[in-house]
């Protein structure tokens, strides 16, 4: 097989292809990535078993045909080539990869045959589609309160569910929670909760274009994304995700209202001096300010005052610095506000005025 | 009120334990360790054997050449850990605060407790007796104001020694010591002390804390100035607390049966936690190790932001690493499991949203603890043991 394509198209499949081969495997053909080419069209290929690519981007065919190289060698040859177009020919076991303008500049890399990769699942019938802004919207306002904890591996992805309007999203460490509940207007079928891993979630936020729209597909415990000219599939979680609305509070006492840049701005200084072993945040709520400050160690602390709306008595709480910073860090809205009744219960932070997502929180104790 | 402190080593453990199980060895001389034939190392020794020169971390094949008369026997690890627990059990019920540092030493801070066993040496001798008479082995006790001179005293009269440095005695006491014999000193230190002309104690304290830290660095400068002074440097304050806490276990037969080795995990878990149960620590990395029937060894670990609570949470974080690794195949001869980044366990104070599903189980491993402190013979809590043989069948 022969095809010439410009580098600037391949380099970027090649190098998502990368990503999502896995570093440690023990068939060396899984470090290969798979090239097809047929009708001035190349699909790549890439999988690490769990997560499948496919993607498509045109070249010019002059021969026909497919096989597999190493994913990581066949990346850093196209780095250090210079711009421009770039010929690929299989000559028996070796494919030869030199620049079109460039013939002294010569690769040889060895091919496995492409009948020996894996077979790629095909998605099932069933699929709906939703904008992709909105999906990439739903998957920033959880992905980060997975938890990475392996023993709780029904919590390592996030859960998908749909609601009445539309479907709903929730993560969580056990600690944190997040969740997201947004209409569809087309509607979304009725289908079997899943949870989706985050290697796979990470790469639709990647890729997306954040237009048009992203077709989704569930059978046998895969995931079938379709988007743009990529591919994606990937196996699901198996395993009870906790019964979350259990521990959404129903209502809060009190509520601590401020600016979302105030409060970003604030973390991002005092979590500097917070000691990144305890992650322990101090939170002071007074009637017309909140003071966030680090514990006082060995190399200093740090103090900011914010001014905020809040009509309850002064209260002290700690919390774990990530679990609200992330959050606060993915919210739009101009203002958010903290919501609790107890300092050593549940928190809830939400988007003033509120929407469809919103985060709880459990503080840490004195 | 001057601190009182005992450090407690008892007198060759192993060997002292050998000779207790088997009367017909008393007053020859044993020699504790590994096979000749595995490359062994002597682990322990009677002190008839040391009258040959023999000393532990010698190759075996040394030690008998020069004992060849020597009654060479394996250790018994399981059996010398029983022991010990049995005679920490004695100094927790005498001392107010007990601070084990390994398997046959320990710190009784015994401040205070002069009205109930008299002066400090009457105590002393109390202990040794009841420790004589209830286990029947023999053991050196060093009575100083810091830990740093009761180390030095429990090993001025070894064996069956009791030597008491008084208040206000330390710098005599500190000046019949070399500066290469005492405790922290290592041969290549010593060797550059000696360059500097840094033999006696008495040139080290004629030299400022300042002088001594320029001249041979920060930390050993510090160090030397306080304890030629008879000052505790705190070095037993930061041993307190270990950088890991690991179990391994060397079958007596290889084994290729992934379910018993997991059995094994589980068992090894439970001694991990009930020693961070003692040192009151939690571990965020779980660490296993193992070794093929070639001998050749591998370690993988695995790190989170939050604690590891359990002995069960503790297992299947093992299980699930070995289980990545190795197939039961080829077999394995030996397998550990440890936690590492330590924490006081008192700072986890993160609420959980959920009910935690190894927050029970501590607590049951926590009770556990609590009853073999109190000389229970309970080795691990059974119910989890008997579950994992009742899948098994």
């Amino acid at each position: 097989m022969k095809f010439i394509c410009e580098r600037e198209s391949i380099i970027k499949e090649i190098s998502i292809s990368h990503e999502i081969i896995s570093e440690r495997n023990t068939l060396s053909i899984l470090s290969n990535v798979l090239l097809e080419n047929t009708d001035n069209t190349l699909s790549i290929r890439a999988t690490d078993l769990k997560v499948s690519f496919v993607s498509r981007i045109p070249v010019e065919t002059v021969t026909p045909g497919s096989t597999t190289v190493l994913c990581d060698k066949l990346l850093g040859v196209l780095r250090s080539l210079p711009e421009g177009e770039i010929s690929f020919d299989v000559q028996e076991d070796r494919m030869v990869i030199s620049p079109v303008r460039q013939k002294k500049i010569n690769f040889r890399l060895r091919c496995i045959d492409a009948r020996d990769y894996p077979e790629f699942k095909s998605p099932g019938k069933e699929s709906f589609t939703i904008a992709q802004k909105t999906f990439v919207e739903m998957i920033d306002q959880t992905i980060f309160a997975v938890s990475d904890d392996e023993t709780r591996y029904y919590m390592n992805g996030v859960y998908m569910e749909p609601s009445e309007q539309g479907m709903t999203m929730v993560s969580t460490d056990g600690r944190r929670l997040s969740y997201i509940s947004r209409n569809v207007e087309r509607g979304v079928p009725v289908f079997q909760p899943i949870i989706i891993p985050t290697k796979f979630l990470n790469l639709i936020r990647k890729l997306s274009s954040k237009e048009g729209e992203i077709s989704l597909g569930i059978s046998d415990s895969y995931l079938f994304a379709e988007f743009d000219a990529h591919h994606l599939s990937s196996t699901l979680i198996e395993g009870q995700f906790p019964n979350y609305r259990r521990v959404i509070p129903d209502e809060h006492e009190f509520s601590c209202v401020m600016s979302t840049k105030d409060i970003n701005e604030a973390l991002k200084r005092v979590s500097l001096l917070i000691d990144h072993h305890s992650k322990k945040l101090f939170m002071d709520i007074n009637a017309d300010s909140i003071v966030f400050s680090s514990e006082e160690s060995e190399i200093g602390n740090a103090k900011e005052e914010i001014s905020c709306s809040y009509t309850g008595e002064p209260v002290r709480m700690y919390m774990n610095f990530s679990y609200l910073m992330s959050p606060v860090r993915v919210m739009e809205s101009e203002q958010v506000s903290i919501n609790f009744t107890d300092p050593a219960k549940a928190v809830t932070v939400r988007p003033v005025p509120e929407i469809d997502y919103f985060h709880v929180i459990m503080p840490m104790q004195s | 009120m001057n601190p009182v402190i005992f450090h407690v080593d008892m007198d060759a453990f192993f060997s002292s334990v050998e000779q207790l199980d088997n009367p017909s060895l008393a007053g020859k001389p044993v020699i504790v360790g590994g096979r000749v034939e595995e490359r062994g190392v002597v682990s322990a020794c009677s002190y008839e054997a040391r009258a040959f020169g023999v000393h532990s971390a010698m190759p075996m094949f040394q030690a008998k050449k020069l004992c060849p008369m020597g009654i060479f026997v394996p250790g018994r690890m399981k059996r010398y850990q029983e022991v010990s627990r049995e005679v920490m059990a004695i100094f927790r019920e005498f001392a107010p605060s007990v601070q084990p540092i390994s398997i046959d030493e320990a710190f009784l801070d015994m401040t205070g407790t002069g009205r109930i066993y008299g002066t400090p040496q009457e105590a002393a001798l109390v202990l040794k007796q009841r420790v004589e008479g209830e286990i029947g082995l023999k053991m050196s006790v060093g009575i100083g104001t810091s830990k740093y001179i009761a180390k030095l005293a429990s090993d001025f009269r070894k064996p069956d020694g009791l030597w008491e440095v008084p208040p206000g005695g330390e710098t005599d006491f500190i000046d019949q010591f070399t500066v290469r014999s005492l405790w922290g000193i290592g041969d290549k230190t010593a060797e550059r002390l000696r360059l500097l002309g840094l033999t006696e104690p008495k040139q080290v304290r004629s030299l400022s804390r300042e002088s001594l830290m320029r001249t041979i660095g920060r930390s050993l400068g510090s160090f030397l100035h306080d304890v030629c002074r008879g000052i505790d440097p705190g070095i037993f304050a930061l041993r307190e607390s270990s950088q890991s806490i690991s179990c391994e276990e060397t079958f007596s037969r290889d084994i290729s049966d992934p379910w018993e080795v997991s059995c094994r995990l589980l068992s090894l878990a439970h001694q991990v936690i009930f020693r961070s149960l003692d040192e009151q620590v939690l571990g965020r990395t779980v660490f296993v190790k193992y070794k093929l029937t070639d001998f050749r060894s591998f370690t993988a670990q695995t790190s989170r932001e939050t604690p590891f609570m359990s002995a069960e949470e503790i297992h299947s974080q093992a299980r699930e690493l070995l289980r990545s690794r190795w197939n039961g195949d080829p077999p394995l001869r030996l397998v550990g499991v440890g936690i590492s980044s330590l924490s006081p366990a008192g700072e986890q104070v993160q609420g959980e949203l959920f009910e935690d599903p190894y927050g029970k189980k501590r607590a049951v491993e926590e009770a556990v603890h609590r009853l073999k402190r109190r000389g229970s013979s309970l080795a691990k809590a059974t119910s989890l043991l008997e579950r994992y043989d009742k899948r098994r069948k």
